[in-house]
Order: structure tokens, then C-alpha cells, then sequence
């Protein structure tokens, strides 16, 4: 009797105290809310603003779609940026998923697996130099002075000095550079957590290597494929710092237009309005290649169908 | 023993390639696809270390090999400061945002509810957000705000500003995208693993601490210590937020490299750069042996440092 007391006396404060345990994630939401939604709210209000005088950066008496209209205006600067913007932006994520795939597939199967850590580290060693310095490393060994010239002088190779830095060429080299890690590494975790097992099904089952990669491998590593392609597709968007290290005049990015208004025109509506439409048309892309995704998904469903009423008997 | 030589045989072939003896092209190309984007990766690294050995002024124009500029490194009060904001910048974000991540974590994965569903749209939409919005965001909610996120009228620090405004503003602005990367991180992994053993220990009377002191905390602590890892990287990198929010005598890293791409860039940058990774790799190596000591394998140990679970 006194036994169950006890047990009863214990039981019941540890209730009271494990209960409330999902409020561990109070301190998080009061961060996000107080310094994320509120404030990404206030450029939304912002960005139906305007600025109303020279002196003044923002004014939201008179709220308007005065500003997106601005922005998406044919003859303005914004929408070839944009539209510029979008082209290096899905180039480099195809490009990533082109390199970092074979790339995270060797790592993750052919590897052997002593050597599979010590090849991984090198994978994030890169990461761990800022990426500004190691964009800036490109602009040395691409410089018309550079080591690559002077190398293809040497060899014969050119007669004039090497020229694609400031162009768009090394824009792009520089995005897919600096983001590849980011496609590499959930593509590794996806194809690493597959069970070899299923690989040797497959085979047992006479499909032939390529067979096995096109309907084992490749469906089972799509969530990698999807986490790599946000992962690298969003935070490029945004970006305009590569872009001006390796791109110069020509590396005007939809996000440099935004900080410019911030930073130079002190035009703060304008600014908020073209943030916002960075964001509709990453959303939009997303979209769009979901959609492209599942219409590809559901074709090579539908020709790979097997038609099960004339089988008799089902194995289990 | 036959049955277990093949056992093992099976096993070897789960973990290694199967060994061929005939020559496997696409085995050969995968390596060399391998090498090569090694090279890719590190070419530019390597470019950053060779040129801080040179002597001209400018970095870009290689005039000879010398340690020049590293001589005078101890003597530059600008790049060192800005060198120790980041740092300072580094660690606040990341304990901000590996302490809030975490508790977040734990109660994600073990009190799960409907409003998970909301809080993990809210992570989610952080993580999806382009930096160039939270910077403009930020920027005008600090000047809006003010407080502590405003500088004092007669500079220094006094009740309402413990810290630099500059700073602090730095540790918030860096600590939101982190914060996310560290719940999901957490999230994951006690997912991962079953609550059971954290019903043991309450059944065998532990009290709530005891149990997440002894049991949760460290089953949880390889994606804890990824997550740190990540967030401190992360905000030594951060350019974007960092150029809009940064507040005066609080100028990080990356934001004086930027102007220096944008005016002159001499091979002090280099030199600078060469010395920090330097540090990171033996930081990086540090923290490698403690979690190998802790008994992982080097895979495992490899996988905790790339946040990859």
C-alpha cells in the first residue's frame, strides 16, 4: 500500500513537469516571429508604399500597386535583370544536379568504405573557406594575367589573353562553384541511406546495371534530388554577391537591384515591391517545376504500368 | 560455417563495391568524374593560398614570392578587427541558434501536435526566404525597433545596450536561418530513435533532467554538435544580411572583403584567408577526434560535420 503511495507521489509530478515539454520551442517561435514574420510583414505593407520626397524613404499614406507596376515595367532595368536572373539561376541548379550526381553517386556506392569519410571531408573542406575568398580564387586563376592565360598562351592554345572574366560564362561558373556542395550533400545522404540489397534484387532479377540505376536507384534518390535542387535554386536566386565578384558590370542580379534600392536610391517601397517579386518568382519556378516533375513522373508510370488482371496468381 | 562465410560475404558487398576483376568502364569514369570535381572544388583554394605568398600590391598581379604580406598582418588593426567580429558574430549566432534549435528539435520530435504542423511551415518558410529579404527586413525592423539594436547617442554600452548594437544584431540576424537548420537537424535525428529509452529511464524514477541529461541529450548530441558547427560557418560566411545590418566599429569579415573586391584587393586578404582556414582545418580536425573518441566511426564522423545526419 505505501509502495503504490509512492509510486503514485512520483508518477504525478513528473507529469506535470514532461506536459508542457512542447513549450521548448517558445524561445524559437518568439525569435522567428519577432525578427522573420513580423518584419518580412512589414515589407510586404512597405511595399505597397511609395517614397513620397527626395528626403524621405518610405511613405504608406497612399497604398498602391503603383511600385510592382514600376518594377515590371517592359522599358525598366528590373525585368531584363529578372529575367537574367532566372536563366543563371536555373542554368546552375541543372548544372549542380549534372555534376554533383554522378559525383554523390560514386561517393555513396563505388567508394570503398574506408575511404568514403576521409572523401567526404574533403567534400566540406571547401565550405569551410568563405565563399567570397574562394569566389575571389576564381578571379585570380581566370584573370587575363591569370595562371589558366598564361598557361594556354604557353601551350599555344590562345594568342590573346583569357576573357571570360565579367562575363556572364563566369557568372555561371562562379554560382555553380559556390552551390554544388549544397547539391552534393543531401544527393550523398539519399543514395547512401539506399540499401544495397535492392541493387542486388534487382540485378537477381535480371535487370541489366543501366536498368537497375533508371528504376531502383534513380526513383529512391528523387527526396535528394528535390532537397538538393531547393537547396540551391532559392539561396541562388537571392544572390548577387558572386555575381558582382566574377560578373562585374554584367553581373546585375534581381537581388543587387534590391539592395540597391535599400542601400542607394533609399527607395524603400520600390525595394520591398522587388523583393516581393523575387519571391513570387522563385514560388512560381518551384511551381512550375513541380509540375514539369510530376507530369514526367506520372508519363513513366503510366508506360511502365504492368497490367496484373490477367496474372493468375499473385505472388505475395 | 559455410552459411557464415556467406553472411559475411553479403555483408562486405553491402558496405564495399563488389571487387571486379574485369575492367569496369563505368566504374573508371565515375573516378575520374570524382577526381575532377575535386580539382574544381579546391582549384580556387589553391589559387588563394599561392597568391598570398605574393609580393606585389595588388593581389590579382603576381609579382614575385615573398611572405610580405604576412609579416604585416599582426600590425593591421582593420583586417584583425573585422576578423575578430565575425568570430564574435560566429559564436553568438551559433549558440543562439543551436540552443533555441535544439529545445525546438526535442519538442518537435518528441511532443508532437497540431501545432507542429504550423512550426514547421514557419521553418520552412525561413529556410525558403532569399537572404536579400531578411537583410532588408531586418534592416528596417533594428532602425524601427531601436533599443538595444540601436546605437547609444554617446557610444559605449550602458543598461539598455550590454552588448555593441552592431553586434547583436549580427548574433539575431545570423541565428534565424541557423535556428531552422538546427530544429530540423535535432528534429531528424531523435526522430530517428525510439522514445522507449527515455521511458526507461522516467520508469526507473529518473526525473525529467536526469533523463535528458543522461539519456536524451547524449543520443542527441553528434546532430547538436552538426548543427553548432553549421551555424558558426554560416555566419562566418554570411555577406548579405551582414552588409545591411552591421552597425559602426562592428564590421565583420566578409563585408571588408566585399568592399575590397569592389575598390583594391592586395594579397593581405590572401594571406589572412590562407591563416584562417588554416585554424578551421585544425578546429575542424579537433572536433573530429573528440566525436571519433566519442566512439563513432570516421564516416560517422564525417557525416555529423557535413550536417548530414
Amino acid at each position: 500500500m505505501a509502495g503504490t503511495a509512492t509510486a503514485g507521489d512520483v508518477t504525478r509530478p513528473r507529469r506535470r513537469v514532461r506536459a508542457p515539454r512542447w513549450s521548448l520551442a517558445i524561445p524559437a517561435w518568439v525569435l522567428l516571429v519577432s525578427f522573420f514574420v513580423i518584419p518580412v510583414l512589414w515589407i510586404v505593407w512597405y511595399s505597397f508604399g511609395e517614397k513620397p520626397n527626395l528626403f524621405q524613404t518610405i511613405s504608406t499614406e497612399h497604398l498602391s500597386f503603383g511600385r510592382y507596376a514600376e518594377s515590371l515595367d517592359a522599358t525598366g532595368p528590373f525585368r531584363r535583370v529578372f529575367v537574367g536572373t532566372l536563366q543563371i539561376s536555373i542554368l546552375g541548379t541543372l548544372f549542380c544536379l549534372l555534376i554533383g550526381f554522378p559525383f554523390a553517386y560514386w561517393l555513396a556506392v563505388r567508394v570503398q568504405q574506408r575511404w568514403r569519410g576521409l572523401l567526404l571531408a574533403l567534400v566540406i573542406v571547401p565550405f569551410w573557406t568563405n565563399f567570397l575568398v574562394r569566389t575571389i580564387g576564381w578571379r585570380i586563376l581566370l584573370g587575363p594575367q591569370g595562371p589558366l592565360s598564361t598557361l594556354m598562351q604557353n601551350m599555344g592554345l590562345r594568342e590573346s589573353p583569357l576573357a571570360i572574366l565579367d562575363t556572364r560564362s563566369a557568372v555561371q561558373l562562379g554560382v555553380v562553384y559556390n552551390y554544388l556542395p549544397l547539391m552534393i550533400l543531401p544527393l550523398f545522404v539519399a543514395l547512401d541511406r539506399l540499401d544495397p540489397a535492392l541493387r542486388e534484387a534487382s540485378k537477381d532479377l535480371g535487370a541489366g546495371r543501366w536498368r537497375t540505376f533508371r528504376q531502383v536507384t534513380l526513383p529512391l534518390a528523387m527526396p535528394g534530388v528535390i532537397a538538393g535542387t531547393l537547396l540551391v535554386f532559392i539561396p541562388l536566386t537571392g544572390d548577387y554577391i558572386t555575381a558582382q565578384v566574377l560578373g562585374g558590370a554584367k553581373g546585375n542580379m534581381a537581388g543587387r537591384m534590391v539592395a540597391d534600392q535599400f542601400l542607394v536610391a533609399q527607395n524603400w517601397a520600390r525595394g520591398s515591391a522587388m523583393a516581393m517579386l523575387l519571391i513570387l518568382m522563385i514560388l512560381l519556378t518551384l511551381g512550375i517545376g513541380a509540375l514539369i516533375g510530376l507530369g514526367i513522373c506520372a508519363l513513366v508510370r503510366r508506360a511502365r504500368r504492368v497490367d496484373l488482371s490477367d496474372v493468375e496468381t499473385v505472388p505475395a | 560455417m559455410s552459411a557464415g562465410t556467406v553472411t559475411t560475404a553479403r555483408a562486405s558487398e553491402a558496405t564495399a563495391a563488389p571487387p571486379r576483376h574485369k575492367v569496369d568502364l563505368t566504374n573508371i569514369a565515375l573516378t575520374v568524374w570524382g577526381v575532377l570535381v575535386y580539382v574544381f572544388l579546391f582549384l580556387p583554394i589553391v589559387m588563394i593560398v599561392a597568391f598570398s605568398f605574393n609580393k606585389g600590391r595588388a593581389l590579382l598581379a603576381w609579382e614575385g614570392f615573398g611572405f610580405d604580406w604576412y609579416k604585416g598582418l599582426p600590425h593591421n588593426d582593420v583586417i584583425l578587427g573585422t576578423i575578430s567580429t565575425s568570430l564574435k558574430a560566429a559564436v553568438g549566432a551559433a549558440v543562439i541558434a543551436t540552443v533555441l534549435g535544439s529545445l525546438a528539435g526535442i519538442a518537435l520530435a518528441r511532443r508532437p501536435g497540431k501545432w507542429t504542423i504550423l512550426f514547421m511551415a514557419l521553418v520552412f518558410l525561413v529556410l525558403v526566404t532569399p537572404e536579400i529579404v531578411d537583410a532588408i527586413s531586418l534592416l528596417i525592423w533594428y532602425v524601427r525597433i531601436k533599443g538595444p539594436f540601436a546605437p547609444v547617442p554617446g557610444g559605449g554600452t550602458d543598461l539598455l545596450h550590454p552588448v555593441n548594437y552592431g553586434l547583436l544584431r549580427l548574433w539575431v540576424g545570423h541565428a534565424l536561418f541557423a535556428t531552422a537548420v538546427v530544429t530540423l537537424i535535432v528534429r531528424a535525428r531523435l526522430a530517428g530513435l525510439d522514445e522507449s529509452l527515455e521511458e526507461a529511464a522516467a520508469d526507473l524514477y529518473a526525473s525529467p533532467w536526469r533523463t535528458f541529461r543522461q539519456i536524451t541529450l547524449p543520443l542527441m548530441l553528434p546532430a547538436v554538435l552538426a548543427g553548432a558547427l553549421l551555424s558558426f560557418s554560416l555566419s562566418l560566411d554570411n555577406t548579405i544580411i551582414s552588409t545591411f545590418v552591421h552597425g559602426a566599429g562592428a564590421t565583420p569579415w566578409p563585408v571588408y572583403v566585399f568592399s575590397a573586391v569592389r575598390s583594391i584587393l592586395r594579397p593581405e586578404i590572401a594571406a589572412a584567408s590562407t591563416l584562417l582556414l588554416l585554424l578551421t582545418l585544425v578546429a575542424l580536425g579537433l572536433v573530429a577526434l573528440v566525436l571519433k573518441r566519442s566512439g563513432d566511426s570516421a564516416e560517422d564522423v564525417a557525416r555529423t560535420m557535413a550536417g548530414a545526419g
